[in-house]
């Protein structure tokens, strides 16, 4: 009982919400066309494909450092990113795999980028945890958990009140982050001169080895989005058609200059906080069961709008074609040099 | 184990020696009691015996070096052996720490004690050559400093071309024979061997067919010290020399009357007691110059010149003074047989108050002996011959003998030395003054 | 020439760099109300509206978003109202701006300028007197100004906001009110970053110093002059990355080194140039290198104590004249 109590704190919490979010509750746009979700669909086979790929190379001792894999939340990524334009920036954490090909960043060189070679998005020089895309408005994943939140508001800020666009921002944050005070300050300030910034909060419950209910007090990190006089939104974080329709509201809601908007995505961390992760904290089988209840890919085919059919073999073709894709990714990644030594100093100052 | 040859202290008052040659090469097999190399010390080159079997493995200190007593000269052990790194002094030379207290004492410090500079200081006396032990150190907390090095002139070398590095010896060569080290070819440093080539070289430029009629040999250890102290003496003492005409009939019946009761006295023994006697009443002969003070001594050391083969050496007999004549003359005896057969006590080098030199023998009737520093007078005794003079009205026959004071006049005034070689005459020609 | 004051130096090259790119905007405390708690910021917002933010009290917001400004395209200055507060925004300075180039291989720009006015002000005590220079030239990524007068002042601002990296400019509070010459903006010269100047030659000894601890360098040097002694003044102006080359050039002149600056002596920004001399110069060395800055205690308030903290050119005369 003891044990168990502080053991499943995280998956209750989870688990309450999902059992209690029924298909159909949050009206579904109508503006999604057959060939939006077939292409969430593939975005997100893409990045389940990649993790795992990365995940067997890591184990297999081909990828340095350490990585954090972003399987079962494909769906948040996806759904945020399909609502952004190209111009539009975000800022991604640790786990950002996945908002990097959401945002449209070539996988071959992501995959160059995580094996540390010259051919990578940040030749070899970020990895995992600092990949980078600037061409696509991938600001970047940040090694510091809450490192993001001042850097997409400050980019809101410019884009806003100096440089005088209608470029949105995005931050995504864990539930862990959520208690940095960095979200203070930022959450203050965007919401103060309604900046066009949207913090997506991936609540999936654990902030590395410990349950979110042990460090955090209210029931829904959004809650506290009140606290800032700035809309907070719950979605179904598995469900890719639910985060699209919050983003999407959010993303018209800043380009209107009304400010930002706070999207909790209820979520679960299906692998450990890293590659290699023992997972002292918590059971494997209660962590599988719930994965095999709630994986985004196979709920899109029932989570689709009214109208909209998938037949099992044209997702599944989608699939296998993702394997071959992040297949080819990966040889490319292996074929690629490492940083030639002369590239060591360059890029420390522009000038 | 590899043993330690240290630089021996030979006697009381040496503190520091030069190796003038090494007997043996690295790498000779030595035996106990074979000579491994030879120490010159001001006067004297004393022989220095391996006290124990083994291998010369290693010569720290090369020849024509300096250095204070105890200090680490080379390493003698089996064959192969390796020698200590580094390996420092078994005892550190008494004298050899800085004195930090007192830079402006400007001391110089050991060779082989580390010797605290300046980087820059240490660069510069790299360029020039110089020993850093050598430079007397005014930096703070006693360091060796750029103006000291700058400042610094090594006492033999020739102040022209300071760039060149050259041997502390070759450095002495070039300045005794007049030679540009500039001009002298080497690789890197320049040797003394380079200099004797150099000097090779230049005679047979000049006199292409007489190439076996001149020979160089480097001086040994006692030449040098001899050519430097005489040097030095010159340079420093500005000296006058008198001379006066002494009977000798009383001091030639004085010593027939010894005779007959069977003691043998020679002439330099009856100087050297009748001289210590006047010397107690003229204390200004019987001193010493030192930095503008003069040090007078109340006591007399008279030295007496003893001529070798090889060379000169002044053993004094201390006290002269207060000994007896019987006593002076077995002294003599002994410290002359000793200077003979290269067995002086250094000490009885050192501490003399003045000097008693005798070219009698040779016929010599005057000459201008140089004072053995730090002494201020020496007295030159010349041949004793009979010769006709005027006494009350009468021409007779006596045994005259001419003596040649040479007095330093930066304390020895004309007047001063006169009165004392006038004493010292009417003591000869009147003994009985002796007790009076 | 004409003469203005350290602080309106500051007001003018930010008048001129906003002027002369539109994406170029200021955020801080009290900066647009009030002009600056130091009035170094009086009259801009006026000229620019809407481009001099006050923000809140929001440090890490304030540096963060700076990055974050830069990043999306803009040419930001951040002001920290004093530098003691910039520890509340340490990640955002060593973690981000200071990193976010290399570790995206060079895709990221940041022409971003945090402001930081620094140093002892008379009873400022522990929190608001501090000189936190020497934390950053730890920092590769970042580059750190702190000028010594009006005209530098004005010059390296300039430079710091035209440069596409990162930098951090501390500005002493005492000097804000010190006037200087400067001249009109057709006869400036342009600072480049990176470059210390000899401000008065010498062959005795090289004394190093920048901002403030210049006028203690200054003083030294006409006092030792009075004696004959004739000392190289050094100003830094950069600390990171430091003139290396000019430094050295007069160590091996004058043979000397004296370094002083305000800041805690021990790991003080100097100390880096000690460290490089005993390197790369050491054999030019003629004496220990002498430093002066605080003692290795927090500010005092009591101005009995503050007065100790201080430094003064009399210890570098005596120290300098102990090693001659």
């Amino acid at each position: 009982m003891t044990e168990s109590r502080t053991g499943r704190q995280g998956p209750d919490i989870y688990t309450k919400y999902y059992l209690s979010s029924t298909k159909g509750v949050r009206t579904l746009p109508e503006s999604v066309t057959r060939e939006q979700a077939r292409k969430f669909y593939e975005t997100m086979c893409t990045i389940r494909c990649f993790e795992e790929s990365v995940k067997r190379d890591f184990l297999n001792g081909e990828i340095p450092g350490f990585v954090h894999l972003y399987i079962g939340e494909e769906a948040i990524g996806t759904g945020i990113c399909a609502a952004l334009r190209d111009t539009d920036l975000i800022e991604s954490t640790h786990r950002g795999h996945g908002h990097c090909i959401a945002k449209g960043a070539d996988v071959n060189k992501m995959m160059a980028e995580i094996f540390g070679k010259k051919d990578g998005l940040c030749h070899g020089k970020g990895g995992s945890m600092h990949i980078a895309d600037f061409s696509v408005g991938m600001l970047g994943a940040n090694g510091v958990v809450g490192g993001g939140y001042n850097l997409a508001t400050g980019a809101a800020l410019a884009n806003k009140m100096v440089l005088k666009n209608d470029t949105v921002s995005v931050v995504f944050f864990g539930d862990g982050a959520s208690n940095r005070g960095t979200f203070h300050e930022a959450a203050n300030v965007a919401a103060a001169w309604k900046l066009p910034v949207i913090f997506v909060n991936e609540m999936n419950c654990w902030a590395s080895t410990t349950p979110y209910r042990t460090t955090t007090a209210v029931e829904n990190i959004s809650d506290r989005a009140k606290g800032y006089n700035m809309p907070g939104v719950i979605v179904d974080g598995q469900n890719v058609f639910e985060v699209y329709q919050a983003a999407a509201e959010a993303v018209a809601r800043a380009r209107r200059g009304e400010g930002p908007t706070f999207i909790e995505a209820k979520t679960y961390r299906i692998e450990g906080h890293f590659v290699g992760d023992p997972e002292l904290y918590r059971k494997k089988e209660e962590t599988m069961e719930i994965f095999h209840r709630t994986d985004p890919l196979k709920l899109f085919k029932i989570q689709c709008p009214e109208g909209m059919v998938f037949e099992q073999e044209e997702l599944d073709g989608i699939l296998a074609a993702a394997k071959e894709k992040i297949a080819k990714a990966k040889e490319y990644a292996v074929s690629c040099e490492y940083p030639d030594p002369s590239e060591f100093l360059t890029d420390v100052y522009a000038e | 184990m590899a043993t330690e040859l240290l630089m021996p202290k030979l006697g009381l008052t040496m503190t520091e020696g030069t190796i003038d040659e090494w007997k043996k090469k690295v790498g000779d097999t030595v035996q106990k009691g074979e000579i491994l190399y030879s120490v010159a010390t001001d006067k004297l080159t004393n022989d220095v015996e391996a006290e124990d079997d083994g291998v010369l493995l290693k010569i720290v200190v090369p020849e024509g070096e300096t250095v204070p007593c105890r200090t680490l000269v080379g390493w003698l052990g089996a064959k192969g052996e390796a020698v200590p790194d580094g390996a420092a002094p078994a005892a550190a030379p008494a004298g050899a720490a800085p004195a930090a207290e007192a830079p402006a004492a400007a001391p110089v410090k050991a060779a082989g004690a580390y010797v605290p500079a300046t980087p820059y200081a240490k660069k510069l006396a790299k360029e020039k050559g110089f020993e850093l032990a050598q430079i007397p150190a005014t930096g703070y907390r006693g360091v060796v400093v750029a103006k000291d090095v700058l400042a610094y002139t090594p006492a033999a070398a020739a102040p022209a071309e300071p760039a060149v590095k050259a041997s502390p010896l070759a450095a002495k060569l070039a300045a005794d024979l007049g030679i540009d080290l500039g001009t002298v070819n080497a690789h890197g440093r320049v040797l003394a061997q380079d200099i004797l080539a150099y000097l090779e070289s230049t005679r047979e430029k000049a006199e292409p067919a007489a190439d076996a009629r001149e020979e160089v040999k480097p001086m040994s250890g006692m030449r040098k010290a001899i050519a430097k102290n005489m040097l030095a003496s010159v340079q420093t003492s500005p000296t006058v020399t008198f001379n006066l005409s002494v009977d000798m009939s009383e001091m030639k019946r004085y010593r027939e009357q010894l005779k007959a009761r069977e003691i043998k006295v020679s002439y330099t023994d009856l100087l050297v007691r009748f001289v210590a006697k006047a010397l107690t009443e003229f204390p200004l002969l019987n001193c010493s110059v030192e930095d503008n003070k003069i040090v007078y001594k109340h006591y007399v050391n008279m030295g007496v010149a003893v001529a070798l083969d090889s060379g000169l050496l002044v053993p004094n007999i201390q006290d002269a003074d207060k000994k007896s004549l019987t006593q002076i003359s077995a002294e003599v005896k002994e410290l002359a047989k000793q200077a003979r057969e290269g067995k002086l006590p250094p000490e009885k080098l050192r501490g003399g108050t003045f000097t008693i030199t005798n070219l009698g023998m040779y016929g010599i009737e005057s000459f201008t002996p140089i004072i053995n520093q730090p002494e201020v007078a020496i007295l030159g005794v010349n041949t004793m011959e009979d010769k006709v003079v005027v006494r009350n009205g009468e021409t007779v026959i006596r045994p005259m003998m001419n003596l040649s004071l040479t007095a330093d006049h930066r304390v020895v005034d004309g007047s001063v030395a006169a009165q004392f070689l006038q004493r010292v005459k009417s003591l000869l020609e009147n003994p009985a003054l002796m007790l009076a | 020439m004409r003469k203005i004051t350290f602080s309106e130096a500051t007001r003018e090259a930010m008048a001129e760099e906003m002027e002369k790119y539109p994406e170029c905007f200021v955020m801080g405390e009290d900066i647009a109300r009030q002009g600056g708690i130091f009035g170094q910021f009086k009259g801009l917002p006026a000229e620019f509206p809407g481009r001099v933010i006050d923000t809140p009290i929001s440090e890490t917001f304030i540096v963060g978003g700076g990055v974050g400004a830069a990043l999306a395209g803009a040419r930001p200055v951040v002001d920290m109202h004093f530098a003691d507060f910039i520890g509340v925004a340490m990640d955002e300075v060593f973690n981000q701006m200071a990193k976010v180039r290399y570790m995206f291989g060079g895709q990221a720009r940041i022409p971003l300028v945090l402001r930081a006015p620094d140093g002892l002000a008379g009873g400022g005590a522990a929190q608001h007197s501090q000189s936190v220079e020497s934390w950053f030239i730890h920092i590769p990524g970042i580059k750190v100004v702190a000028p010594s007068n009006p005209y530098d002042a004005k010059m390296v601002l300039k430079a710091a906001i035209e440069s596409d990296d990162p930098v951090l400019y501390f500005e002493n509070k005492v000097l804000y009110k010190e006037s200087g010459e400067v001249p009109e903006k057709e006869d400036e010269v342009p600072y480049e970053i990176g470059k210390a100047r000899v401000e008065r030659e010498g062959r005795d000894v090289t004394i190093v110093s920048y901002s403030i601890g210049m006028k203690n360098a200054r003083a030294a040097a006409d006092m030792l002059a009075r004696d004959g002694i004739e000392a190289e003044v050094i100003d830094l102006i950069t600390l990171s990355p430091w003139d290396k080359a000019c430094v050295l050039d007069s160590v091996k002149k004058t043979h000397r080194l004296c370094l002083v600056s305000e800041c805690v002596k021990q790991g003080g920004a100097l100390a880096e140039v000690a460290a490089v001399v005993a390197e790369e110069g050491l054999e030019y060395l003629d004496a220990p290198i002498l430093r002066y800055g605080a003692p290795f205690t927090p500010i005092p308030f009591a101005p009995t104590l503050e007065k100790m903290y201080r430094v003064y050119p009399e210890d570098l005369v005596k120290g300098i004249k102990a090693v001659l």
